[in-house]
C-alpha cells in the first residue's frame, strides 16, 4: 500500500480526479498548499511597488493505493498534471502500514 | 463503601415501573410524531411522561440518603420541551455536604436511566454552591432559569430558586449578558443568517433556542408595556412548527439530530403532508414554513433584544423630515395613518436610518409589510431624482447590508426591484452552497460593506481597489442582480442580464454605466474560472482575460464582485490562499491592461469586421482600416461602435499643427477629445492646456496609430469654473488648444506663472512618489509607470519632462483616484526601447521633480 501525495497546478485536479476515476480508484484528498520547486515564484510588481510571489499556490492530493495500483496510478497523476511548461509539480510515493476505517474499523480495505 | 440499592425497573402490583413508563411515554410520543403531530403538545406529554419515569426512580432512590435533596428539570427538559432523543439536563441539589450515602443516591437515579436508554447530562450541586454566581457558565445560568422541580424536597428547590430567578434580582443582569453572549456566539456559527439550506432548527438563527432566548428576554424586562409588540401566540406556533420538524428528524435518525439536512426535508415533507406532484414542490412548501417561522422568530428576537428595561427609555424625540423622527426605537414615522398613504415617503426613513446609523422603527416596518404588499417601483420613486436617490444609497458603507436585509425582509426591496422576488427564499441544491438565493445575494453586499469600512480586516489591498472604483454603487447594484437569473437551471448568468434590463431603463442608468453593470452581471463567473479552473499564472489566460474586462475599472469591480461571491457561498469557502490567487490574477491583469496593451495592436483589418460591418454610410472601409490601423486594441474595449465612427470623422481632413476637438458635458464631468497628428510634446501641450484652464484630469488616455494620428481623450472636472462661468468657454478652450499645437502659444510659460503660485507654498504630501521603470513587459515600449499625489499641472510636467529626455509619447493612461494620479507612458526613443543609462536617467530627474514642493517626511 502506497500513498500517492502530488504537489500540482490548482486547475488539475479535476483531470486528476477523472484519470484516478478510470482505474477505479476512489477516494483523495484535496489541500490549497504555497511552496516553489525549481519555479521559485517571482517578483510582481503593482503600480510600481515590488511584492514577492516566491511561493506560489498550488493543490496537493493524496491517495492510497494499493501497491498493484501503483504504477497505473502515478502514470495517471502524471499525465493529466503534466503540461510541459515550468511549475507543473512533482508526485511523491510513500510506503502506508496500515490504514483503517474508522466507522467499521477495517484494516487494510482501500 | 456502602452497596448501592438499584431500584427495582420491573413492574410492581398497584404501581407503573419506570420501563413501563418510559416505554409507554416513548410509544404516546411515537405514535404522535408519526401521524405529524409531533408538536409542542406533544412534547410536553412527553416531559411528563418521563417525568414520572424519574419521580418513580427517585422515590425509591430516596433510601439510599436522608439529606434533604431536589432532583430538577434544567433548559429544555424544564421548558417541557422534550425531544424524543434529547438530553434530560438534570440538576441533584443536596442541602448539606455531598459523602457516600449521596453518591448512591445519584447512582440510584443515574443508572436507571442510563439502563432506560435515556441520555442523561447531569449537575450535582450542594445549596450552598447557589450562594455566587457561576459567572463563567453562562450556559449553566441560562438552563437554571428553566429550573423545574421534578421530585425531592420541595423547600431545597425553593431555596435554589429564590437566590437566582424572581423581579428585582440582581442575577438578571448576569443572565441578560449571558443570554446575549451565548446568543451572539451561537449566530456566529451560522454567519448571522437564518437563511440555511441546511438549517440547524435548535441552533440556527430564527430556531428554537432563539424562541427560548425571546421568551426569556420578555420575561427578563419584566413584561414592559411595549414588549406587547411582540406577537406571543406567533410565537407559539413558530415553535410548533419546528418541534413537528425536529420530532421528525428524532424520529427518522433515531439520534439527537435538529439538522433539517436536505435528504430529511424531503422524508419531512412527505409526513407532513406538503402537497405538490414532485419532491422539489413539497420540499419548497416546506422549506417556505420553515423560512417564515424562521424569519417571525428572529425579528421577535431583535425586538425582544431593543426593549428598554423596566422603568422605559429614552423618550427623546428628533424631527429628522417631513414626518419622519428620531426616537430611541429608531426612525418613526410622526403620523402613521398619513405616511401609509404616501408611499413616496417610505425610501426616505432608510436613507435617514442609514444616514444617522439607527434602525428602522418596527413602527415603519411594520407599515411597509402591512400596506407594501402591491406598491409598484413608480409608486415609491416616482421620478428621475428618486432613482437617483436609489443609486445613491447603494454606496458600500456601514450598515447598508443591514437596511437592504430589513428593507427586504418588509416586502420593500422586491417593490423596488420586483425581478428579486423570483429569487425570494429560493434554495438551491448544491454542495457548497449553504444559504437561500436572496440572502446569498445580500451577504455579497455584506461582503462589500466589511471590504469598505472593517479596517481590521486583512483585505487592505482589496479595500484600496475598491476605494478607486469611480462607481462603487454600481457594483452593489450589478450584486443585487447577479443571481436573479438562478429560478432558471441554464445559463443563469445570462437570464440575470436580461432581468436586469427593465431595472437599468427605470433607474436611468447611463450608456457608459449600464454597459459596465450588465458585463458585470453577465460575466459574474468568469474571474472566478479564470483563478481556479484554467491555470491562473499562464500568460495566454491572464491576455484572455483581460480582453474580457477591457478597462482596469471592470476589472476592479469584477475582482470584487467574484471575492464577495466567493465568500457568500458559505463561511468558509473564501480561503487566504483562494485570495491570493484571485489578487495574482488581478495584479497579473492589471499588469496587461496597463503595461503591456501597447503590443496588442489593430492591424490588417483584424478586430474591427464588425465595426466595418455597421459602418455609417459616410464612413468608407478604407477610411475606417486607416484610422483604426496601429491602435492599441484596447481602444477597442473602451469605445463603443458610435463613438469610434465619430472619432474616425474627427480625424478627417486633419493637417501637420491641426486640433479637432470634440467636448462633451457628461453630468459633473467633461469629456475632451482631441484628434492631431503627432509632433513632439503634443500631450504634454494639450494636458497643460487643460491644467491652465483649471482643469482636475480624472482619466484619459493617449494612443498613436501607425499614421501618425494622435488621439487624446481626458475625462475631467471643471474644478474652477472655467467653461461654467466664461462665455463661451467652449470655443476659447479649443482656440487656445490650435495655438499652443500650432505653437503660436508656449504653455509651460503660461503653465508656469500659473504654477509658481501653487508651488510657492510647501505642501504635506499624502501619497509617496513611485517612479517604475519597465522594459520587459512591453516587447516595443519601455513603460514608465508613475504613481504619485495628485498636483496642479502634474501631467503637463512629467510629460514635458519626459520629452526633454528625448522620448516620444506613444501612450499614456492616465487615471486620479482621490488625490493619487496615477499615469503610464509607452516610450521611445528613434522607434526603439530606451536603453538602460536613458532610463536611468529619465528615473532620477522625475523622481527629484516630483519630490519638489513637499515637505520632507
Amino acid at each position: 500500500m502506497k500513498l500517492i501525495k502530488a504537489i500540482i497546478r490548482p486547475n488539475k485536479v479535476d483531470d486528476i480526479k477523472e484519470a484516478l476515476d478510470k482505474l477505479h480508484v476512489s477516494g483523495m484528498t484535496v489541500t490549497e498548499v504555497r511552496g516553489h520547486g525549481r519555479q521559485k515564484g517571482h517578483t510582481a510588481v503593482y503600480r510600481g511597488k515590488e511584492y514577492n510571489v516566491s511561493l506560489l499556490p498550488k493543490m496537493q492530493i493524496e491517495v492510497v493505493v494499493g501497491d498493484e495500483l501503483l504504477d497505473a496510478a502515478v502514470e495517471a497523476v502524471v499525465g493529466a498534471a503534466r503540461t510541459g511548461e515550468i511549475g507543473d509539480g512533482r508526485v511523491f510515493v510513500i510506503p502506508v502500514d496500515h490504514a483503517y476505517h474508522i466507522r467499521t474499523g477495517e484494516r487494510d480495505v482501500i | 463503601m456502602s452497596t448501592i440499592k438499584l431500584p427495582n425497573l420491573e413492574t410492581k402490583p398497584g404501581r407503573k415501573s419506570p420501563s413501563a413508563l418510559a416505554t409507554s411515554a416513548r410509544r404516546a410520543f411515537l405514535s404522535s410524531i408519526e401521524r405529524g403531530a409531533g408538536g409542542a403538545r406533544a412534547h410536553r406529554r412527553f416531559a411528563d411522561g418521563v417525568d414520572a419515569v424519574i419521580r418513580e426512580i427517585v422515590r425509591e432512590a430516596r433510601v439510599q440518603s436522608t439529606t434533604p435533596v431536589a432532583v430538577v428539570a434544567l433548559g429544555g427538559y424544564g421548558r417541557r420541551a422534550l425531544c424524543l432523543h434529547s438530553d434530560l439536563d438534570l440538576l441533584i441539589v443536596f442541602d448539606g455536604t455531598i459523602g457516600e450515602e449521596e453518591e448512591s443516591f445519584v447512582k440510584a437515579v443515574l443508572l436507571p436511566l442510563w439502563d432506560l436508554r435515556f441520555s442523561v447530562g447531569h449537575q450535582v450541586r450542594i445549596l450552598s454552591d447557589f450562594d455566587e454566581f457561576e459567572r463563567d457558565n453562562p450556559e449553566f445560568l441560562l438552563a437554571l432559569m428553566d429550573a423545574r422541580p421534578l421530585a425531592g424536597d420541595r423547600a431545597v428547590f425553593d431555596a435554589v430558586e429564590a437566590r437566582f430567578k424572581g423581579p428585582g434580582i440582581a442575577a438578571n443582569e448576569e443572565v441578560l449578558e449571558a443570554l446575549l453572549q451565548l446568543t451572539e456566539q451561537r449566530h456566529e456559527k451560522f454567519n448571522h443568517t437564518l437563511y440555511q439550506l441546511e438549517p440547524d432548527i435548535k441552533d440556527a438563527p430564527g430556531g428554537l433556542r432563539d424562541i427560548s432566548a425571546a421568551r426569556l428576554l420578555l420575561s427578563l424586562m419584566d413584561a414592559h408595556p411595549s414588549s406587547s409588540a411582540i406577537d406571543r401566540d406567533r410565537l407559539d406556533d413558530a415553535e410548533d412548527f419546528f418541534l413537528r420538524l425536529r420530532s421528525l428528524l428524532h424520529l427518522d435518525e433515531g439520534r439527537n439530530l435538529n439538522v433539517l439536512t436536505h435528504d430529511l426535508q424531503e422524508k419531512a415533507a412527505d409526513r407532513l403532508r406538503y402537497s405538490g406532484a414532485q419532491s422539489q414542490q413539497r420540499v419548497e412548501g416546506l422549506m417556505g414554513g420553515y423560512f417564515r417561522n424562521a424569519r417571525h422568530v428572529a425579528r421577535a428576537l431583535a425586538r425582544a433584544r431593543r426593549l428598554p428595561g423596566p422603568g422605559g427609555g429614552d423618550t427623546t424625540r428628533v424631527t429628522l423630515g417631513p414626518n419622519l423622527e428620531l426616537t430611541a426605537a429608531g426612525v418613526v414615522f410622526t403620523d402613521a395613518q398619513a405616511a401609509a398613504s404616501q408611499p413616496s415617503s417610505w425610501f426616505q426613513a432608510f436613507e435617514l436610518s442609514l444616514e444617522h446609523q439607527v434602525p428602522v422603527s418596527d413602527q415603519a416596518l411594520e407599515l411597509f409589510e402591512r400596506h407594501g404588499v402591491e406598491c409598484r417601483p413608480a409608486d415609491l420613486l416616482p421620478d428621475a431624482e428618486g432613482q437617483q436617490r436609489l443609486l445613491r444609497f447603494l454606496t458600500p458603507r456601514l450598515g447598508l447590508y443591514a437596511r437592504l436585509a430589513a428593507m427586504h425582509e418588509c416586502g420593500l426591496l422586491t417593490a423596488l426591484f420586483p425581478k428579486f422576488k423570483a429569487i425570494s427564499c429560493l434554495v438551491i441544491r448544491d454542495f457548497y452552497h449553504k444559504y437561500t438565493v436572496d440572502e446569498h445575494t445580500l451577504l455579497t453586499i455584506r461582503g462589500v460593506e466589511r471590504i469598505a469600512t472593517d479596517s481590521r480586516s486583512n483585505r487592505a489591498r482589496f479595500r484600496a481597489i475598491l476605494e478607486e472604483l469611480r462607481s462603487p454603487e454600481l457594483l452593489v447594484l450589478a450584486l443585487i442582480f447577479h443571481d436573479v437569473g438562478k429560478w432558471k437551471d441554464d445559463n443563469h448568468a445570462e437570464e440575470s442580464v436580461r432581468m436586469a434590463r427593465p431595472m437599468l431603463d427605470r433607474l436611468g442608468v447611463s450608456a457608459e454605466d449600464r454597459e459596465d453593470v450588465e458585463f458585470l452581471i453577465g460575466q459574474h463567473l468568469q474571474m472566478s474560472r479564470a483563478a481556479f479552473q484554467r491555470d491562473a499564472v499562464d500568460p495566454v489566460v491572464v491576455r484572455d482575460f483581460a480582453e474580457l474586462v477591457g478597462t482596469e475599472e471592470r476589472l476592479k469591480m469584477l475582482c470584487l464582485m467574484t471575492l464577495v461571491d466567493i465568500e457568500a457561498v458559505s463561511s468558509g469557502t473564501l480561503t487566504p490562499w483562494k485570495e491570493d490567487v484571485m489578487w495574482r490574477l488581478y495584479v497579473d491583469t492589471y499588469n496587461q491592461l496597463t503595461l503591456g496593451y501597447g503590443d496588442e495592436v489593430i492591424g490588417g483589418g483584424q478586430g474591427a469586421a464588425a465595426l466595418q460591418a455597421s459602418r455609417p454610410a459616410d464612413i468608407v472601409e478604407e477610411e475606417l482600416a486607416r484610422f483604426l490601423e496601429g491602435f492599441p486594441r484596447r481602444y477597442l474595449a473602451l469605445y463603443g461602435p458610435d463613438q469610434i465612427y465619430r472619432h474616425t470623422r474627427l480625424a478627417r481632413d486633419i493637417h501637420p499643427g491641426e486640433v479637432h476637438t470634440f467636448l462633451e458635458h457628461k453630468g459633473d464631468t467633461w469629456n475632451l477629445t482631441v484628434a492631431s497628428l503627432d509632433r513632439p510634446l503634443l500631450f504634454s501641450s494639450i494636458s497643460g492646456v487643460l491644467s491652465y484652464c483649471g482643469m482636475s484630469i480624472l482619466r484619459g488616455f493617449a494612443m498613436t496609430s501607425d499614421a501618425d494620428l494622435v488621439l487624446d481623450a481626458f475625462q475631467f472636472t471643471d474644478a474652477e469654473g472655467f467653461l461654467r462661468l466664461n462665455e463661451n468657454a467652449p470655443q476659447r478652450l479649443e482656440a487656445l488648444l490650435q495655438d499652443v499645437v500650432a505653437g503660436r502659444e508656449d504653455i509651460s510659460v503660461m503653465l508656469g506663472r500659473k504654477e509658481r503660485g501653487v508651488q510657492g507654498r510647501r505642501r504635506p504630501r499624502r501619497v509617496a512618489p513611485v517612479v517604475y521603470v519597465d522594459n520587459e513587459y512591453s516587447q516595443r515600449y519601455t513603460v514608465l509607470e508613475v504613481v504619485t499625489e495628485d498636483a496642479l499641472g502634474l501631467l503637463n510636467r512629467v510629460s514635458r519632462l519626459i520629452s526633454e529626455h528625448g522620448c516620444d509619447v506613444d501612450l499614456v493612461l492616465i487615471s486620479t483616484e482621490g488625490n493619487k494620479a496615477i499615469d503610464v507612458f509607452h516610450l521611445t526613443t528613434a522607434s526603439a526601447k530606451l536603453t538602460e543609462s536613458a532610463q536611468m536617467g529619465l528615473k532620477a530627474d522625475l523622481e527629484k521633480m516630483l519630490e519638489e514642493g513637499y515637505e520632507t517626511d
